[in-house]
């Protein structure tokens, strides 16, 4: 079999696979940015029990692997309350914890990264709190965030590959199968990888374009 | 000075940081009309007087009230009374995702105490007035340190204060801008404006105010018109500190 015909073959799977990936990846990392939103709130809460919470939940995402994160929650809990829960969901579950751990430190951080000068200047001129949260912190806030969350994104987009040990078939796994059947290790990976990093590069140039955008320097 | 309500009356003002004793027990009127140059060592606790007066800071003992209203962050109506008291920072402060009229117009929109509008022409009016109207719609980062200053005055003005309180407002500017921004306040002293400003400017103290504090180790050390306090101090520690800070 030619390089071609193994393309020719291999591509609508592996199209299928980048699929579920992107599925997988987009569904989470938009549970994961409420998640996180919430969690960093908690984490910069008066209420001690809040922020007692966060700093728990972001230990343990911090502190175990992700791949332990997926197994625990696909074959501990559902073995533990004695339900099936899809790998799909086991995976959504997962990731979305994951990344939203993490990305509740980055808005924690950026939050905390606006000069406390801002919040002054905007409370002597009689802004209430609200008012000077949503409309002088968080605009700022989000600018510095932007380079960090991007990061978590391309991150989590390619930690969706891990949870192909619980047997979802998205494009890592699709790749494996392939190769199960062909023995072509060396072509099917680098079309693997070729997939991944082209969906990470357009997801940075268009970062980049945003950023530029919302940049603060005239 | 008149004899009527004082606009700012502080009594018995203690603010400690920890078990740090900054301010140690300050009384202190200001009347409508006044300026007061606030003068003293770094680390007296200038600054921090000035900041409790809007309570950007929590007294931790005393009270302050303006035109009557004690100020307390805690309180319902702080938004409120602190719509009436303007503040200039030392590092300007401006809101860099805003454009300079957008900084100016923001709070009397939010505020509402003007629409839209009102504000944008009451802002083009003030930018005049500091000299930057051709400077609407660029953004703060942008400017020059000076000019940073004169917008964050013009931004203060737009609430119409009945109170402006400038924290060393020209210690982060370069020399040869420090001019611009004393002009815009002398200007603002001239018309009558209520100020309270902590400085390190003795010339402007000099001659602008109507009353100089000298503040050290928390407390009023010595008050009284520029002429007195420059001319001839009272208490060794004024003396000791107008020499340092002349001869540089």
């Amino acid at each position: 079999m030619t390089f071609i015909e193994l393309l020719e073959q291999s591509l609508p799977l592996l199209i299928q696979g980048l699929k579920l990936t992107l599925e997988l990846a987009f569904i989470s990392l938009a549970i994961a940015m409420v998640l996180g939103i919430l969690a960093s709130l908690m984490g910069m809460s008066k209420n001690p029990i809040l922020r007692g919470i966060n700093s728990a939940f972001v230990a343990i995402i911090r502190g175990t692997p992700l791949l332990v994160q997926g197994f625990f929650i696909y074959f501990g809990i559902s073995g533990l309350l004695n339900i099936r829960i899809s790998a799909f969901l086991a995976g959504v579950i997962a990731l979305s914890l994951n990344a939203g751990g993490y990305l509740s430190e980055i808005f924690r951080g950026g939050i905390q990264a606006v000069d406390p000068g801002q919040r002054e200047a905007a409370r002597s001129l009689g802004l209430s709190a609200r008012q000077t949260t949503w409309r002088i912190i968080i605009p700022q806030a989000v600018r510095i965030c932007i380079p960090s969350v991007v990061n978590q994104w391309c991150i989590t987009i390619k930690d969706t590959s891990i949870i192909s040990v619980i047997g979802l078939a998205e494009l890592t796994k699709v790749g494996q199968q392939i190769i199960a059947r062909t023995y072509r290790s060396f072509e099917v990976w680098i079309m693997v990888g070729v997939m991944y990093f082209v969906v990470i590069y357009l997801l940075t140039v268009l970062a980049r374009v945003v950023e530029k955008k919302v940049s603060l320097d005239d | 000075m008149t004899s009527s309500e004082p606009k700012v009356m502080i009594r018995g003002l203690h603010k400690y940081f920890g078990k740090n004793e900054v301010l140690k027990g300050i009384d202190c009127d200001i009347h409508t009309g006044e300026v007061v140059c606030v003068i003293g060592p770094s680390g007296s606790g200038k600054s921090t007087f000035l900041r409790c007066i809007n309570c950007l800071e929590e007294p931790t003992a005393g009270t302050i009230k303006v035109d009557g209203n004690v100020m307390d962050a805690e309180a319902k109506n702080i938004d409120e009374l602190r719509e009436d008291v303007g503040m200039v920072f030392q590092q300007f402060n401006l809101f860099p995702h805003l454009s300079v009229i957008e900084n100016i117009t923001l709070a009397p929109v939010l505020r509402k105490r003007m629409n839209e509008d009102e504000a944008k022409k009451v802002g083009m009016e003030l930018l005049a007035r500091v000299g930057l109207a051709d400077k609407a719609d660029a953004r703060p980062n942008s400017l020059s340190g000076g000019q940073k200053q004169r917008v964050a005055i013009a931004r203060a003005l737009a609430m119409r204060p009945g109170l402006m309180l400038f924290d060393e407002p020209t210690s982060a500017l370069d020399p040869e801008m420090v001019g611009e921004v004393l002009d815009v306040m002398r200007q603002l002293a001239e018309e009558g404006m209520t100020m309270v400003v902590v400085t390190h400017e003795m010339g402007f103290a000099r001659q602008v105010s109507s009353r100089v504090l000298f503040i050290d180790q928390g407390i009023i050390a010595e008050e009284g018109t520029p002429d007195e306090v420059f001319g001839n101090p009272q208490n060794p520690r004024t003396k000791s500190f107008l020499n340092k800070v002349l001869e540089a």
